[in-house]
Protein backbone atom coordinates (compact mmCIF):
# COMPACT_ATOMS: atom_id res chain seq x y z
CA UNK A 1 0.00 0.00 0.00
CA UNK A 2 2.66 2.39 1.18
CA UNK A 3 5.19 1.71 -2.01
CA UNK A 4 2.05 2.43 -3.69
CA UNK A 5 1.48 5.25 -2.74
CA UNK A 6 4.86 6.10 -3.20
CA UNK A 7 4.87 5.49 -6.62
CA UNK A 8 1.68 7.80 -7.11
CA UNK A 9 3.34 10.30 -5.56
CA UNK A 10 6.52 10.45 -7.20
CA UNK A 11 4.59 9.87 -10.68
CA UNK A 12 2.43 13.09 -9.72
CA UNK A 13 5.46 15.17 -9.02
CA UNK A 14 7.00 14.34 -12.37
CA UNK A 15 4.29 14.54 -14.51
CA UNK A 16 3.94 18.49 -12.50
CA UNK A 17 7.99 19.06 -13.50
CA UNK A 18 6.83 18.16 -16.73
CA UNK A 19 3.97 20.59 -17.16
CA UNK A 20 5.88 23.50 -15.18
CA UNK A 21 8.89 22.66 -17.94
CA UNK A 22 6.41 22.97 -20.36
CA UNK A 23 4.96 26.21 -19.42
CA UNK A 24 8.20 27.75 -18.49
CA UNK A 25 9.69 27.21 -22.26
CA UNK A 26 6.50 28.30 -23.95
CA UNK A 27 4.89 26.24 -27.08
CA UNK A 28 6.09 27.39 -30.19
CA UNK A 29 3.06 26.17 -31.93
CA UNK A 30 1.06 28.74 -30.27
CA UNK A 31 3.97 30.78 -30.54
CA UNK A 32 3.71 30.80 -34.41
CA UNK A 33 0.36 31.50 -34.77
CA UNK A 34 0.72 34.88 -32.27
CA UNK A 35 3.76 35.68 -34.60
CA UNK A 36 1.87 36.67 -37.84
CA UNK A 37 2.67 40.77 -37.37
CA UNK A 38 6.39 40.37 -36.06
CA UNK A 39 6.76 39.20 -39.53
CA UNK A 40 6.48 42.25 -40.72
CA UNK A 41 9.72 43.66 -39.85
CA UNK A 42 11.29 39.88 -38.57
CA UNK A 43 11.01 38.32 -41.64
CA UNK A 44 8.62 35.33 -42.35
CA UNK A 45 10.13 32.86 -40.08
CA UNK A 46 12.64 35.41 -38.18
CA UNK A 47 15.26 35.66 -40.58
CA UNK A 48 14.37 39.42 -41.84
CA UNK A 49 16.67 40.55 -44.80
CA UNK A 50 16.39 44.16 -43.73
CA UNK A 51 18.85 44.98 -41.92
CA UNK A 52 17.58 47.45 -39.53
CA UNK A 53 16.25 44.64 -37.47
CA UNK A 54 17.62 41.50 -35.61
CA UNK A 55 17.13 38.05 -37.04
CA UNK A 56 15.34 35.81 -34.62
CA UNK A 57 15.30 32.55 -36.36
CA UNK A 58 17.27 30.48 -33.64
CA UNK A 59 18.12 32.99 -31.31
CA UNK A 60 18.46 31.26 -27.10
CA UNK A 61 14.63 31.41 -26.49
CA UNK A 62 15.60 32.68 -22.60
CA UNK A 63 17.13 35.73 -24.48
CA UNK A 64 14.11 36.44 -26.52
CA UNK A 65 11.66 36.12 -23.67
CA UNK A 66 14.00 38.73 -21.58
CA UNK A 67 14.12 41.02 -24.41
CA UNK A 68 9.89 41.23 -24.94
CA UNK A 69 9.67 41.52 -21.14
CA UNK A 70 12.31 44.24 -21.08
CA UNK A 71 10.08 45.95 -24.02
CA UNK A 72 6.81 45.66 -21.99
CA UNK A 73 8.58 47.19 -18.68
CA UNK A 74 9.53 50.04 -20.55
CA UNK A 75 13.00 49.09 -19.52
CA UNK A 76 14.46 48.78 -22.91
CA UNK A 77 13.04 51.73 -24.90
CA UNK A 78 11.87 51.20 -28.74
CA UNK A 79 8.29 52.62 -29.88
CA UNK A 80 7.83 49.86 -32.54
CA UNK A 81 8.69 47.19 -29.80
CA UNK A 82 6.81 48.82 -26.84
CA UNK A 83 3.05 48.96 -29.10
CA UNK A 84 3.97 45.40 -30.40
CA UNK A 85 4.72 43.59 -26.82
CA UNK A 86 1.48 46.00 -25.09
CA UNK A 87 -0.70 43.60 -25.72
CA UNK A 88 0.90 40.31 -25.10
CA UNK A 89 0.87 38.28 -21.64
CA UNK A 90 3.60 36.56 -20.15
CA UNK A 91 2.54 33.18 -21.63
CA UNK A 92 2.30 34.92 -25.31
CA UNK A 93 5.75 35.80 -25.11
CA UNK A 94 7.22 32.81 -23.68
CA UNK A 95 5.64 30.97 -26.95
CA UNK A 96 6.74 34.01 -29.00
CA UNK A 97 10.18 33.29 -27.64
CA UNK A 98 9.97 29.40 -27.89
CA UNK A 99 8.93 29.84 -31.59
CA UNK A 100 11.75 32.02 -33.21
CA UNK A 101 14.52 29.74 -30.92
CA UNK A 102 12.97 26.85 -32.43
CA UNK A 103 13.18 28.18 -36.23
CA UNK A 104 16.35 27.31 -38.19
CA UNK A 105 18.28 30.37 -39.04
CA UNK A 106 21.95 32.27 -39.41
CA UNK A 107 22.57 32.71 -36.05
CA UNK A 108 25.39 31.16 -34.15
CA UNK A 109 27.14 31.58 -31.24
CA UNK A 110 30.61 33.58 -32.11
CA UNK A 111 33.38 30.80 -33.60
CA UNK A 112 35.82 30.65 -30.80
CA UNK A 113 38.54 28.44 -32.18
CA UNK A 114 38.95 31.14 -35.19
CA UNK A 115 39.87 33.43 -32.27
CA UNK A 116 42.25 31.69 -30.66
CA UNK A 117 44.01 31.10 -33.92
CA UNK A 118 44.39 35.03 -34.03
CA UNK A 119 45.67 35.23 -30.51
CA UNK A 120 48.30 32.89 -31.12
CA UNK A 121 49.29 34.60 -34.83
CA UNK A 122 49.80 38.18 -32.75
CA UNK A 123 51.63 36.70 -29.88
CA UNK A 124 53.99 34.39 -32.15
CA UNK A 125 54.81 38.14 -34.62
CA UNK A 126 55.91 39.69 -31.16
CA UNK A 127 53.13 42.30 -31.43
CA UNK A 128 51.13 43.06 -28.40
CA UNK A 129 47.51 42.55 -28.78
CA UNK A 130 45.03 45.61 -29.69
CA UNK A 131 44.21 47.51 -26.69
CA UNK A 132 41.84 45.93 -24.80
CA UNK A 133 38.24 47.53 -24.14
CA UNK A 134 38.17 45.39 -20.75
CA UNK A 135 40.70 47.52 -19.15
CA UNK A 136 39.35 51.00 -20.46
CA UNK B 1 24.63 63.67 -73.81
CA UNK B 2 24.85 67.11 -73.13
CA UNK B 3 27.56 69.09 -71.40
CA UNK B 4 24.73 69.71 -68.33
CA UNK B 5 23.31 66.30 -68.44
CA UNK B 6 27.28 65.38 -68.21
CA UNK B 7 27.85 67.50 -65.02
CA UNK B 8 24.55 66.72 -63.33
CA UNK B 9 25.37 63.09 -64.01
CA UNK B 10 28.89 63.95 -62.10
CA UNK B 11 27.74 65.94 -59.23
CA UNK B 12 25.25 62.57 -58.20
CA UNK B 13 27.93 60.21 -58.16
CA UNK B 14 29.38 62.18 -56.56
CA UNK B 15 26.92 62.55 -53.68
CA UNK B 16 26.68 59.22 -54.03
CA UNK B 17 30.08 59.01 -53.05
CA UNK B 18 30.16 61.15 -50.28
CA UNK B 19 26.62 59.64 -49.38
CA UNK B 20 28.56 56.26 -49.05
CA UNK B 21 31.67 57.63 -47.51
CA UNK B 22 29.54 59.03 -44.53
CA UNK B 23 27.90 55.39 -43.63
CA UNK B 24 31.34 54.59 -43.18
CA UNK B 25 31.22 50.66 -43.69
CA UNK B 26 32.64 48.83 -41.18
CA UNK B 27 35.74 46.41 -41.98
CA UNK B 28 35.00 42.85 -41.06
CA UNK B 29 39.28 42.21 -40.69
CA UNK B 30 39.79 44.93 -38.05
CA UNK B 31 35.87 44.04 -36.43
CA UNK B 32 38.03 40.43 -35.72
CA UNK B 33 40.36 41.86 -33.53
CA UNK B 34 38.28 44.46 -31.88
CA UNK B 35 35.69 41.93 -30.98
CA UNK B 36 38.08 39.58 -28.67
CA UNK B 37 36.64 41.31 -25.29
CA UNK B 38 32.84 40.51 -26.87
CA UNK B 39 34.15 36.47 -27.00
CA UNK B 40 34.36 35.95 -23.57
CA UNK B 41 30.19 35.78 -23.48
CA UNK B 42 29.37 35.95 -26.44
CA UNK B 43 31.72 33.13 -27.99
CA UNK B 44 30.78 30.45 -25.18
CA UNK B 45 27.47 28.27 -26.65
CA UNK B 46 24.84 28.81 -23.97
CA UNK B 47 26.70 31.49 -21.72
CA UNK B 48 24.12 32.71 -19.36
CA UNK B 49 23.78 36.19 -18.03
CA UNK B 50 22.84 36.12 -14.20
CA UNK B 51 20.41 38.66 -12.22
CA UNK B 52 17.76 38.27 -14.50
CA UNK B 53 19.25 34.43 -15.90
CA UNK B 54 18.96 33.91 -19.53
CA UNK B 55 21.75 33.54 -21.93
CA UNK B 56 23.55 35.96 -24.08
CA UNK B 57 22.57 36.35 -27.47
CA UNK B 58 24.19 34.33 -30.28
CA UNK B 59 25.62 37.19 -32.43
CA UNK B 60 27.08 35.14 -35.34
CA UNK B 61 24.98 36.44 -38.64
CA UNK B 62 23.22 38.92 -37.15
CA UNK B 63 22.56 41.58 -39.11
CA UNK B 64 25.48 45.01 -38.90
CA UNK B 65 23.38 47.44 -38.80
CA UNK B 66 20.95 46.24 -35.78
CA UNK B 67 24.74 45.44 -34.25
CA UNK B 68 24.92 49.01 -34.59
CA UNK B 69 21.72 50.38 -33.24
CA UNK B 70 22.21 47.87 -30.45
CA UNK B 71 26.24 49.27 -29.46
CA UNK B 72 25.08 52.51 -29.99
CA UNK B 73 21.86 52.65 -27.70
CA UNK B 74 24.08 50.84 -24.64
CA UNK B 75 26.56 53.60 -25.11
CA UNK B 76 24.05 56.03 -24.67
CA UNK B 77 22.77 53.92 -22.05
CA UNK B 78 19.07 53.83 -23.88
CA UNK B 79 19.81 50.13 -23.94
CA UNK B 80 20.00 48.31 -20.03
CA UNK B 81 22.85 46.32 -19.18
CA UNK B 82 25.31 47.32 -17.05
CA UNK B 83 28.36 45.20 -18.61
CA UNK B 84 27.57 46.29 -22.14
CA UNK B 85 27.31 49.82 -21.76
CA UNK B 86 30.73 49.80 -20.29
CA UNK B 87 32.25 47.37 -23.24
CA UNK B 88 30.58 49.74 -25.80
CA UNK B 89 31.22 53.08 -23.93
CA UNK B 90 35.12 51.95 -24.47
CA UNK B 91 34.53 51.22 -28.12
CA UNK B 92 34.93 54.31 -31.15
CA UNK B 93 32.49 54.65 -33.68
CA UNK B 94 34.74 52.93 -35.84
CA UNK B 95 34.85 49.62 -34.00
CA UNK B 96 31.66 49.74 -33.68
CA UNK B 97 31.07 49.74 -37.23
CA UNK B 98 34.13 46.83 -37.55
CA UNK B 99 32.43 44.61 -35.15
CA UNK B 100 28.48 44.30 -36.60
CA UNK B 101 30.33 43.87 -39.61
CA UNK B 102 32.11 41.03 -38.56
CA UNK B 103 30.00 39.45 -36.73
CA UNK B 104 27.61 40.00 -39.71
CA UNK B 105 30.05 38.46 -42.24
CA UNK B 106 30.62 35.15 -40.21
CA UNK B 107 28.56 32.25 -40.93
CA UNK B 108 27.90 28.81 -39.87
CA UNK B 109 29.87 26.96 -42.01
CA UNK B 110 33.11 28.52 -41.50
Amino acid sequence: MQRISVFFATAALMLLATLNTAHAAGDPAAGREKSQTCAACHGEKGNTQNSMYPKLAGQHPSYLYQTLKSYKSGERENAIMAGQVAGLSDEDMRDLAAYYGSLEGDLHTLPLGQQRAIIRRQRGSGCPPPAAHATD
Amino acid sequence: MTKRRASALAATLAGLMVAGAAHAEGDPQKGRYAAQTCLGCHGIPDQANVYPTYKVPKLGGQHSEYIVSALEAYRSGARPHPTMQAQARALTEQEIQDIAAYFASIDQSR
